[in-house]
């Protein structure tokens, strides 16, 4: 049953669950919000796909990047026209704010497109298979986790090394610290969405590559799954979102194969219930850091 | 340099600051003591930007800073080490102290100022690639104010630097910071520690409940029975 | 002079008669002079407001957004209409029914005060530990919890025939039903804002530290407010399911969720006047809207069918009230008459506390 396919396609998914998260918590760290909207972003990625693709001849790649760069603008926009302004007034009118502007993204897609499902071109290379090892496997796998591996890695990099990741992974600790020492508010918020909407745009590509099709409401799968994902890791790590990422991938793909087949209907619904029973009796997630801060008041 | 004319302050229904006006010039070292509640860390909070005032006015080198953003007044060169220290815990020694230098553009001068810190604070070269919230309470403390001193502050405010700190590191606090001010820095200080205060200071402010209550030098102050009755209850 | 004590004996309640007299008089006027369409707009703006008013209880007073609301509307309606249809309507509406579902069978009002209890067990059961959570936590539960009871909802076919549609329940809710309903819980959720429990919730949600600090145990308050709040949606859900009479699990989800909220947050959600008002005019505007799609998609005044049009015109409108007016356009402020002499604490501009701010 478990073979080395199902492996590495399990593994892909992981990858795309651990990306999924990560998006999410570079916005909840430093805004302490949680982005509603976030799910939107795969879907604006996909009809980026389905318009560029189907009006023009341009190469498959060319119209990838022009849909990761469709996400980051729409994230970036969102935070500008919408999330700054109500910034400071309360974090339940931020959320609140998140949530219509999720409904506003997806019926604009259902107003301005169509609400039926719009066939997206994938390119060839995605259904071709590869042999390994004399293993078998989706190029599509493949290239997933090549492409989750690198980008984790680029943005490794930016938050080690560059000022920005810095001024990020600083707000994300203590943000009025961070203003006190010059750094721009403005600065740090819309670079964190552009990069929650890179993280989107990417993963947008394969998880729209699964089904070769988009729809409005694609976008609350992967929303749910980076919640619970996040949850699981922590919300306060990068790292810990990455990790919970793929250890939810995993755990929801081998609960897949195992769980009979009246309970998988539940399967969902019982991934929830773990994410609640987390928050309550480890509310800092599974994944430990190095440090503690507690702080009352 | 700095100059706060009959600032108030509140906090929803709550008026913290009732009218304080108080100055600092240039290359002094000015304090502001009194008890718990007094307006100290609002006033300092006021100035640096973190709070906005109802009425009143706080200029600069002849600039407004009411308004204005922390960030916009950290440019224009006023730091605020804030009260409990406040250092990034998951960020290293070395990137704090990057951090620190975010407003700064000249990028050769960064290893010098790493220099002059290291000088001044030889634990923090020690600690450098230690992640900042497993250092010890007053290398956090010095950390913060390294951070601070890397922005090249034209004033720099410190909010209770000696709280909660042993003897040994309290007698360190109170070494550094009149050095600081030998080297040119103007400093406006906030403590509980009277005494140690008073001998390190140019002049005191001294507030009660959100008011100016005496200003002068240490030695007016002390001789002023005032002191002793606003700390053992009467005032 | 008569009148005068009246007024000041009633003047207490004038938010309740300044509502509630609107209303009747709507109700009146709908009833003698309006086609069926406009009948049905009121019938459900009425039951749309008392699911409203349910989450005014708990989210207008402790601050927190209480996600799964209209879950708990859906447990109401499921159960409502489970007990209110014949055992021959559900034994094809629901195929595999459990036996002893089957056979029960219950006049109306008995229906819905099923529909009432068990959305109000199920919250009792669950929901105790949440209530410790704040922020994030809370918001992610809760929104978890919608999940969930979603999927419950959509699998469990054995009860609620899974994702079809469930069909046949009777019409019982009238317009003069859904009115009466609505002033009763509109006079429920006043008086609970008044209440002791209702004070101690309010409290904490001006200061959670202070709160705790005079004694009040917050987690008990917020949970017993939450379970009073998901009864009112249970009843309203059952409401709703004898007026609809055909519904599916999707219609306790995302897009009810987001129409309740925008009810809410339009009028303001910390008094029971925002609620109401907030209902009427997002009714008003969503119905709007609804006429405007339909003229141009019949006249084809655009080349293309104009769908969701509505949706992105009430989302619009709700962020720029956040970022305008983001207690909504009532704020604390209830809608009061006071006769000359007679103080309004309520209307005051102080900090909304209950600890004497």
């Amino acid at each position: 049953m478990i073979t080395f396919e199902f492996l590495i396609s399990a593994i892909s998914l992981a990858s795309l669950y651990a990306l999924l998260a990560l998006g999410l918590v570079i916005i909840y760290g430093i805004l302490k919000m949680v982005n509603f909207a976030y799910g939107e972003l795969i879907m604006i990625g996909g009809y980026v796909l389905y318009l560029v693709g189907s009006n023009t001849n341009l190469p498959w790649l060319i119209v990838a990047v022009a849909a990761v760069l469709g996400a980051m603008a729409v994230s970036y926009l969102t935070e500008l026209v919408a999330f700054r302004r109500v910034r400071e007034k309360s974090l339940t009118a931020l959320l609140i704010t998140s949530f219509a502007v999720s409904t506003l993204l997806q019926n604009g897609a259902l107003l301005i497109i169509s609400p039926r499902a719009k066939a997206v071109a994938l390119p060839k290379v995605f259904s071709t298979s590869v042999t390994l090892f004399g293993i078998t496997t989706p190029m599509r796998s493949i290239l997933t986790i090549a492409v989750s591996i690198a980008l984790l890695v680029g943005l490794t990099l930016l938050f080690r090394y560059t000022i920005l990741g810095i001024a990020l992974r600083a707000a994300a600790d203590n943000f009025r610290m961070t203003r006190m020492l010059g750094v721009p508010a403005n600065l740090v918020i819309s670079s964190a969405f552009v990069l929650s909407g890179a993280i989107a745009g990417v993963v947008s590509l394969f998880w729209i590559g699964r089904t070769a099709s988009v729809t409005p409401t694609i976008g609350l799968g992967p929303l749910l799954i980076a919640f619970v994902a996040t949850v699981i890791g922590g919300m306060r790590s990068l790292v810990g979102a990455v990790v919970g990422g793929f250890v939810y991938g995993m755990i929801f793909i081998f609960i897949g194969v195992l769980l009979p087949q009246t309970l998988l209907n539940y399967r969902e619904a019982f991934m929830f219930l773990i994410v609640i029973l987390i928050l309550l009796l480890r509310p800092e997630g599974l994944v430990r850091v190095k440090y503690a801060q507690e702080r009352v008041g | 340099m700095l100059r706060v004319d009959n600032l108030q302050v509140r906090y929803g229904a709550i008026a913290a600051l009732r009218g304080v006006s108080l100055r600092v010039d240039e290359g002094e070292l000015v304090a502001l003591i009194g008890l718990n509640g007094a307006g100290k860390t609002t006033t300092l909070s006021a100035i640096a930007g973190i709070l906005k005032p109802v009425s009143g006015s706080i200029m600069f080198r002849d600039q407004s800073l009411i308004g204005r953003s922390p960030e916009a007044i950290l440019r224009m060169g006023i730091a605020l080490v804030p009260e409990g220290r406040d250092i990034f815990p998951s960020l290293t020694t070395e990137e704090n102290l990057r951090l620190g230098a975010f407003s700064r553009h000249n990028r050769s001068e960064y290893r010098s100022d790493l220099e002059e810190i290291f000088e001044l604070f030889p634990i923090l070269e020690e600690r450098f690639h230690q992640i900042g919230g497993t250092l010890s309470g007053g290398e956090q403390q010095q950390l913060a104010i390294a951070r601070s001193l890397m922005a090249h502050p034209k004033m720099l405010m410190l909010d209770e630097p000696s709280l909660g700190l042993a003897p040994t590191l309290v007698d360190q606090i109170f070494t550094l910071i009149p050095t600081l001010r030998l080297r040119g820095a103007t400093i406006l200080l906030v403590e509980q520690n009277v005494d140690r205060t008073l001998k390190i200071a140019d002049r005191v402010y001294l507030l009660n409940t959100g008011r100016v209550e005496l200003e002068g030098s240490p030695e007016q102050l002390k001789s002023q029975t005032a002191i002793k009755d606003v700390y053992l209850g009467k005032g | 002079m008569k009148l005068r004590r009246l007024a000041e004996w009633l003047s207490p309640y004038s938010t309740i008669i300044i509502l509630a007299v609107p209303m009747l008089i709507l109700t009146a006027i709908t009833d003698l002079f309006a086609g069926s369409l406009l009948v049905r707009i009121v019938t459900v703006m009425f039951v749309s407001m008392i699911i409203v008013l349910g989450m005014q209880v708990f989210m207008g007073n402790s601050g927190i957004l209480a996600w799964a609301h209209v879950g708990f509307m859906g447990i109401g309606a499921y159960s409502a209409s489970l007990c209110s249809m014949t055992p021959q309507m559900k034994a094809i509406a629901v195929p595999k029914a459990y036996p002893f579902l089957l056979n029960l069978h219950l006049p109306f009002w008995p229906s819905i005060l099923v529909g009432t209890a068990v959305a109000a067990l199920a919250a009792a059961v669950i929901i105790y530990p949440l209530m410790r959570l704040s922020d994030a936590a809370a918001a992610i539960t809760s929104f978890a919890l919608l999940i969930i009871i979603n999927s419950v909802l959509v699998h469990w076919d054995r009860v609620t025939n899974g994702p079809r549609t469930l069909f046949g329940v009777e019409e019982y809710t009238t317009l003069g039903t859904s009115v009466l309903c609505a002033i009763l819980v509109l006079i429920l959720a006043y008086f609970f804002k008044e209440s002791s429990l209702g004070l101690r919730l309010r409290a904490s949600r001006e200061d959670y530290y202070a709160a705790s600090a005079v004694g009040i145990n917050i987690t008990q308050v917020r949970y017993l407010s939450f379970v009073l709040s998901a009864a009112i949606a249970g009843f309203g859900g059952g409401l709703w399911a004898h007026y609809i009479t055909s519904f599916t699990p999707a219609a306790f989800y995302m897009i009810e969720t987001f129409n309740v909220l925008a009810m809410l947050v339009v009028g303001g959600p910390f008094g029971i006047s925002g609620a109401v008002l907030g209902t009427v005019l997002v009714t008003i505007a969503r119905e709007g809207m609804r006429a405007v799609e339909n003229e141009i998609n019949l006249n084809r005044l655009l080349p293309f069918d104009v769908v969701g049009l509505t949706e992105v015109f009430l989302a619009t409108a709700l962020i720029v009230i956040l970022i305008l007016k983001p207690q909504g356009i009532f704020g604390s402020r209830e809608l009061r008459w006071k006769p000359k002499g007679v103080a309004d604490e309520a209307n005051e501009p102080a900090v909304d506390s209950a600890l004497g701010g």
